[in-house]
């Protein structure tokens, strides 16, 4: 199991995506749902907020390990931004595994790249049921 | 105190108050935002939509998606913050000295259930320390990492350390560069040799029109004189890049006597600085006499509108 | 296999050095080119490679058509102004060793004072339509726009870092006009200076004075390689190319490099220097006479840290302790350098090199065996190691 890699993941964000995942996230901050104001902050078009890249960084992890794995804990550090129009492009490996309070556990590295070079790295970890049990 | 001094107090202050009273989210957990939000996403997993699925699975019946966590007490469209919030008063405290722009950097979070709908959900926040100031690529600013814990009832559910930058704008964060110098200077017209622009130097020179001094980045990295790759190496990035502030120390210079080059006037100086932001960059140092001009004197981007076509970036003094 | 032995340099030409030539410049490279082959004892006949500067204005098929070289087999240009001189010996001495070719003629010529001036501001330099024209965009519109002005830059930094001044740099043009004083083809034959006359010169581009800068020559110079064993039948002692390198360091530009961490360095001649070293199997103490290009001052110190004669900073107080003067323990531009004999893009220098070895030269330092020439400053550039045998 370890060393294996994930399946990518490739992520349009068109200005759908960003506004409706951010509005979905009850982010209403104006840099990721209105382009002027964006522009008039020093951005160069809206952008992807946080709350979405755990969301995106969850879905890329049980999209590979199925729907019964147990999420227990997300941790990600964002590098440049993920604006309107950018190709995030997710990839990880299984890098590790742990027992925390007698449960089994997988350490995974997730990296999701934009055009701009890193825009999200982050470590899941997750329980299996089959192996737990 | 300096302003270092202030922030550093009011932080401390903050830290002391400890955890804020729990505040309820919106609405309980349920099934219409977590259909908005899988549909967003685009997460298919039906043990957080399909009710049969969900039964028969290990969490015997729907669970809402761990990554939510945080979205049932944000604070909504309208919402304001509690009097008793640390990140709320430490924002301010960082506004009131003209760090105000905000970017979210890192979030963990702890997952110790799933959650289900009808459940209802509060969150307790605590500053836990603030760092600074650093200077980043967006600016000079100051990381504010705070601890969020949410319940239901007293059962703590999740937990997050959350750290945003609170950094105070470069140029490029304000509509139009404030203070930003565009001094028409057309007798600098005559002969003026007029740059060769490329694909990767045009942002640099529409800048100067603007009156902003624009510098390249790759990630992380300023590069300039701009160019088309990646310092790292990396054939998949592109570059954006940042205003610079304008100010900068003076890293070398030469005062130009002879021959005549056309579109300056004799003597001239010409520095190269070190912006504070990193990185050389070389400019006419108008309105100076050349006996003042010394390496570390403080200077400040000023742009000369030469015509329609052609703004140069130069310095000025620090006075 | 290595280049160092394997050709040699075995006839040397040159027109007058002058200011105004009264001739074209393609005459000028085909004086100097017969000139050299009538040094070697060689016809244009023999001929059968040319190798020149990118910058020079006369095409190999231009010299050869002039000449009656008929057939060429090898033929190459190198870039980066003066950086190109060492390094069209380089380029000849892999050609004849290789076989490519037999007999190679390296030249250089130009009316560089009464035609286009390379101390003037150059509008074609500034915007030709390459990654040099984009490059010098960012200097050129803001008035860094001539050679003293690019050295200017880094030689102001040169004076904070290392606590220098313009008399250091000054010593460097009195030793060079000493030299020209008794060369009789110098263009400053019978006028030297003092340092006082350096001091009172007039500011160029502070903090060079006009007497930091060199002068602006017309003429050319020639030189004959072919492989050394071959050399041993001909007329004069060869000069042996014993190492022969081209340098380019982190983060190039040509002429300003102003984006590296130190200013106040050429690793571009660190480079060539390591190599030169490395090929020769040599030491700094080995080199009896040092031919070290010399467009502006400043960048003497700088060669002289950068190729090991001396600790970094430490150039002025070598200069001062009288190590460059023709007794001195290491020579320096014995012909009177660029400032002195004449400005031919270093190829004068190289000549006076061949002429130290075989005991020729007009300042003739006694003995001499090794000789290190190096190519132009604050450019990509290439360096030399001749010796006796």
């Amino acid at each position: 199991m370890i060393g294996t890699t994930l399946p990518p993941m490739t992520i349009h964000a068109t200005p759908t995506f960003v506004i409706s995942t951010a509005l979905a996230t009850r982010d209403f901050q104006d840099v990721h749902h209105a382009r002027d104001a964006a522009v008039a902050r020093g951005s160069k078009d809206i952008f992807v907020n946080i709350l979405t890249d755990n969301g995106l960084v969850q879905r890329f992890v049980t999209d590979w390990a199925g729907p019964e794995a147990l999420v227990r804990s997300i941790d990600i550090q964002l590098g440049v931004p993920c604006y309107a129009y950018d190709t995030l492009t997710f990839t990880g490996t299984v890098t590790d595994r742990v027992t925390v309070d007698g449960e089994l556990r997988y350490v995974i590295e997730v990296t999701g790249k934009g055009d701009l070079g890193d825009h999200v790295r982050g470590t899941v970890h997750i329980a299996l049921p089959e192996v737990t049990s | 105190m300096t302003e270092t001094e202030r922030i550093e107090a009011a932080a401390e202050r903050i830290a002391a108050q400890g955890a804020s009273a729990p505040v309820l989210g919106r609405d309980p957990v349920n099934q219409a935002m977590v259909n908005t939000w899988t549909e967003a996403i685009g997460d298919a997993n039906p043990v957080y939509t399909d009710a049969d699925f969900a039964a028969s699975s290990v969490h015997h019946g729907l669970v809402a998606p761990p990554a939510m966590a945080q979205v049932w007490t944000m604070r909504g469209l309208h919402g304001t913050r509690a009097e008793d919030d640390p990140l709320g008063a430490m924002m301010l405290a960082l506004d009131e000295e003209g760090f105000t722009s905000v970017v979210a950097t890192n979030s963990s979070q702890t997952y110790h259930r799933y959650l289900r709908p009808g459940e209802h959900v509060a969150a307790s926040n605590r500053l836990e320390n603030v760092v600074g100031p650093k200077q980043t690529a967006l600016g000079e600013g100051w990381f504010v990492t705070t601890r969020t814990t949410w319940t239901v009832g007293d059962e703590v559910v999740a937990e997050m350390t959350f750290r945003v930058l609170k950094f105070r704008p470069s140029a490029k964060q304000a509509a139009a560069p404030e203070g930003a110098r565009i001094i028409d200077a057309p007798e600098y017209s005559d002969g003026v040799l007029r740059p060769v622009i490329s694909l990767d130097t045009a942002f640099f020179w529409e800048g100067t029109q603007v009156g902003e001094l624009r510098i390249q980045r790759w990630g992380d990295t300023l590069r300039h004189p701009p160019g088309p790759v990646d310092p790292g190496g990396d054939l998949d990035v592109k570059p954006d890049y940042i205003v610079a502030r304008g100010t900068g120390t003076v890293y070398s210079y030469v005062v130009h006597h002879h021959p005549k080059v056309p579109g300056k006037r004799l003597p001239f100086v010409v520095a190269l600085v070190e912006l504070d932001e990193g990185v050389r960059v070389l400019g006419e140092l108008i309105d100076v006499d050349p006996d003042e001009v010394a390496i570390g004197l403080p200077v400040r981007a000023v742009f000369l509108r030469i015509d329609d076509e052609l703004t140069l970036p130069a310095w000025e003094v620090v006075r | 296999m290595s280049i160092s032995g394997q050709a040699a340099i075995v006839g040397i030409g040159a027109t007058e050095f002058s200011k105004d030539s009264g001739r074209s410049e393609l005459r000028l490279a085909s004086e100097a080119v017969r000139a050299a082959l009538a040094d070697a004892g060689l016809e244009p006949a023999d001929v059968d490679g040319l190798v020149t500067f990118t910058m020079d204005a006369n095409a190999e098929i231009a010299v050869a058509r002039e000449l009656g070289i008929g057939e060429l087999r090898f033929f190459s240009r190198i870039g980066y102004g003066g950086g190109a001189a060492a390094a069209t010996v380089q380029q000849a001495a892999m050609a004849v060793a290789t076989g490519t070719a037999d007999v190679v003629v390296a030249y250089r010529a130009f009316n560089e004072r009464s035609g286009h001036r390379f101390g003037q501001v150059s509008t074609a330099a500034a915007q030709q339509v390459n990654t040099s024209g984009i490059d010098n965009s960012f200097t050129y519109p803001m008035g860094i726009a001539t050679p003293a002005a690019t050295v200017a830059m880094l030689a102001r930094r040169y004076l904070h870092d290392y606590g220098a001044s313009s008399e250091d740099f000054g010593r460097v043009a009195v030793i060079d006009r000493a030299n020209a004083a008794t060369n009789p083809n110098a263009w400053f034959h019978g006028k030297p200076i003092t340092l006082d006359d350096h001091q009172a010169s007039r500011w160029i581009a502070e903090p060079l004075r006009l007497l930091d800068c060199c002068q602006e020559s017309d003429g050319g110079v020639a030189l004959v390689i072919v492989r050394a064993e071959r050399a041993r039948e001909l007329a004069h002692p060869p000069a042996v190319v014993r190492a022969a390198a081209q340098g380019s360091g982190p983060d190039q530009y040509v002429m300003t490099s102003y984006y590296r961490d130190d200013l106040a360095s050429l690793p571009e001649m660190n480079v060539v220097g390591r190599e030169l070293w490395r090929q020769a199997d040599l030491r700094p103490s080995d080199v009896d006479v040092a031919v070290l290009y010399d467009h502006f001052t400043p960048y003497v110190l700088l060669q002289l840290e950068e190729l090991g004669f001396c600790g970094r900073g430490e150039a002025k107080d070598f200069i001062a302790d009288g190590m460059l003067e023709l007794d001195g323990s290491l020579p320096l531009n014995p012909h009177g350098g660029q400032l002195g004999e004449a400005y031919i893009h270093g190829m004068n220098g190289i000549a006076e090199g061949v002429r130290q070895l075989r005991g020729t030269a007009a300042n003739q330092v006694a003995g001499t065996d090794t000789v290190m020439i190096t190519a132009g400053t604050g450019v990509p550039t290439s360096g030399l190691v001749l010796t006796s045998s």
